[in-house]
């Protein structure tokens, strides 16, 4: 390692430290307050136990509303990323389509959750609205990059034939970028879910509509519990997700034969 | 290799048609991908309907770009083609239609490698099959039934629903051959489908296009780097040389009918072949 590494990571550490006192993170606080896992654990034991038949329906609702999301979210984002791809299209169609994904995307979800809930009301329907539209711009935007990665031999080859677009796009783009297509949507499902957590902290349903609450009213033993729920959940979709992704998708874009 | 050895050659896909219409005319071709460096050079060149025509060049001759020109992916620079008296151009909407006539075989296939065999050669008839239904990827009995009987012409039969990724290179060749088929092509137009197979298998892939060509009575315009292998299946062979075409010969009943050079002899056409093979 040279010295101008050294200067380099010198100066990154001097940033963080000054930053942290910036910004008033102060490491000593967090030494002083790890006790208070010991009384949220204590708590937890207190917890009567049928609030965790609440915390599985909610968590279900929370599932039900980052699958909605996801699907009619994907459902959208097809046909844009169909539009939005270089390759399929001339600049005055991918252009203003491309402009439209980038303005979603500015937003987080839960900034298009508090939108909704001014729209819609409180309630899931506005998290399910914002999942939908995370789901449009993130999906949207890799989509149209695995389309615009289609090989372009079969693409050539089809077109020789002298097929129509929607042909093409039916028989070459789909199949070649439909492993893509579900390696993208396992992560959306996952990550949404994980998203649909918190859009109750701003009265979007969901689970996170619990946790903010019994925070609120110090019931820290009782928020600990859902969010133990969320965590045993996401643990449960991330393990399936990744033996989908094992079967279907790694060994197809290998080539390889897919065990069933 | 002499040219002798050519008179052992299959007569199978041999066409006997009589040659009535020039169904390619080439008239001053040149080509290029920037302005500067030409790939293709004032190429002149007639191809009768129904005859087994072979191009043979080095790689880098231009062979490919003269089949992308023919079924209209790209145009010349100068020049003048007529591909059934019509200037070949993929944004023609009239040329378009007679592109479902052009079965086009590129270096690679081109083969839809996530799709099943079956799914890959209906893409032969999507020509036939309106929007909405070919958006199902729904196709009439007929169709269905069509490509069944190309599957088992090409000896495909038993794999009709394999992925295309869990087959030999020789297979995937026969799924290419096929979808061009599906087609009901007048011209099949095949670029180097033979090269980087071993010397069995190449024969069994030329057979397989030689009885096509015979029974289906199309042209066959194919890109080889192998001239002994043109010789053996061509009726008329071209030699393509940077871009230029230094030799046409016709073949009949495995002899040289003609030949058709202006600045090299029979022996340094073949020596040029023959030092290639060596290397």
């Amino acid at each position: 390692m040279n010295q101008k590494n050294n200067l380099i990571i010198g100066l990154i550490i001097a940033g963080v430290v000054f930053m942290s006192a910036n910004v008033d993170a102060d490491p000593r606080d967090f030494v002083e307050g790890l006790p208070n896992i010991g009384i949220m654990l204590q708590e937890i034991t207190e917890v009567d136990s049928s609030l965790f038949v609440t915390a599985f329906w909610s968590m279900l609702e929370t599932i039900q509303m980052a699958f909605i999301g996801t699907v009619v979210g994907v459902t959208i984002a097809l046909p844009l990323s169909l539009l939005a791809a270089r390759n399929l299209n001339n600049k005055f169609v991918y252009i203003p389509i491309r402009a439209l994904l980038a303005a979603i995307r500015t937003f987080p979800s839960i900034l298009w959750a508090i939108l909704f809930v001014i729209i819609v009301g409180l309630g899931p329907f506005a998290g399910v609205l914002a999942i939908i539209m995370y789901t449009v711009g993130f999906i949207a935007k890799l989509q149209y990059e695995a389309i615009e990665a289609v090989d372009i031999d079969p693409m050539d080859a089809v077109s020789a034939i002298g097929v129509s677009k929607l042909q093409l796009i039916r028989f070459v783009v789909l199949p070649e970028s439909a492993s893509h297509l579900l390696s993208q949507i396992l992560y959306i499902f996952d990550y949404n879910i994980r998203q649909t957590s918190i859009l109750g902290l701003v009265g979007a349903g969901g689970i996170g509509f619990y946790i903010i609450n019994y925070i609120k009213f110090f019931e820290y033993g009782k928020a600990a519990v859902f969010m133990l729920v969320v965590l045993v959940t996401v643990l449960i979709i991330d393990w399936v997700s990744v033996r989908i992704r094992d079967n279907y998708i790694i060994k197809s874009q290998r080539g390889m034969q897919v065990r069933v | 290799m002499s040219l002798s050895k050519s008179s052992k050659v299959k007569t199978l896909g041999k066409s006997s048609a009589i040659f009535t219409k020039t169904i390619v005319q080439m008239n001053d071709v040149s080509a290029s991908y920037d302005s500067k460096n030409y790939v293709l050079k004032d190429i002149k060149m007639s191809i009768d309907r129904g005859t087994n025509y072979a191009i043979v060049g080095h790689s880098g001759s231009g062979k490919s770009t003269l089949l992308r020109l023919i079924n209209g992916m790209m145009n010349p620079t100068s020049g003048k083609i007529l591909v059934d008296y019509q200037t070949p151009n993929i944004s023609d909407k009239k040329f378009k239609s007679f592109m479902h006539k052009i079965g086009y075989i590129p270096q690679n296939l081109g083969l839809i490698k996530n799709s099943t065999v079956l799914e890959n050669i209906l893409i032969g008839a999507l020509p036939r099959v309106s929007g909405f239904n070919s958006f199902l990827k729904k196709f009439s009995d007929y169709e269905i039934d069509n490509a069944k009987k190309i599957l088992k012409q090409v000896s495909l039969e038993d794999k009709a629903d394999r992925k295309i990724y869990m087959l030999s290179g020789g297979e995937k060749r026969r799924v290419a051959i096929a979808r061009a088929l599906v087609q009901k092509p007048e011209i099949v137009l095949a670029d180097e489908i033979v090269s980087e197979l071993d010397h069995v298998t190449a024969r069994e892939i030329m057979d397989v296009l030689a009885e096509a060509q015979a029974t289906m009575k199309l042209t066959s315009i194919m890109v080889h780097h192998d001239l002994q292998l043109a010789l053996e299946y061509a009726d008329r062979v071209a030699v393509i040389k940077e871009g230029e075409k230094i030799l046409e010969i016709g073949v009949e009943g495995g002899r040289i009918v003609d030949f058709q050079s202006g600045n090299y002899t029979q022996r340094e056409i073949l020596e040029m072949f023959t030092n290639e093979s060596k290397e």
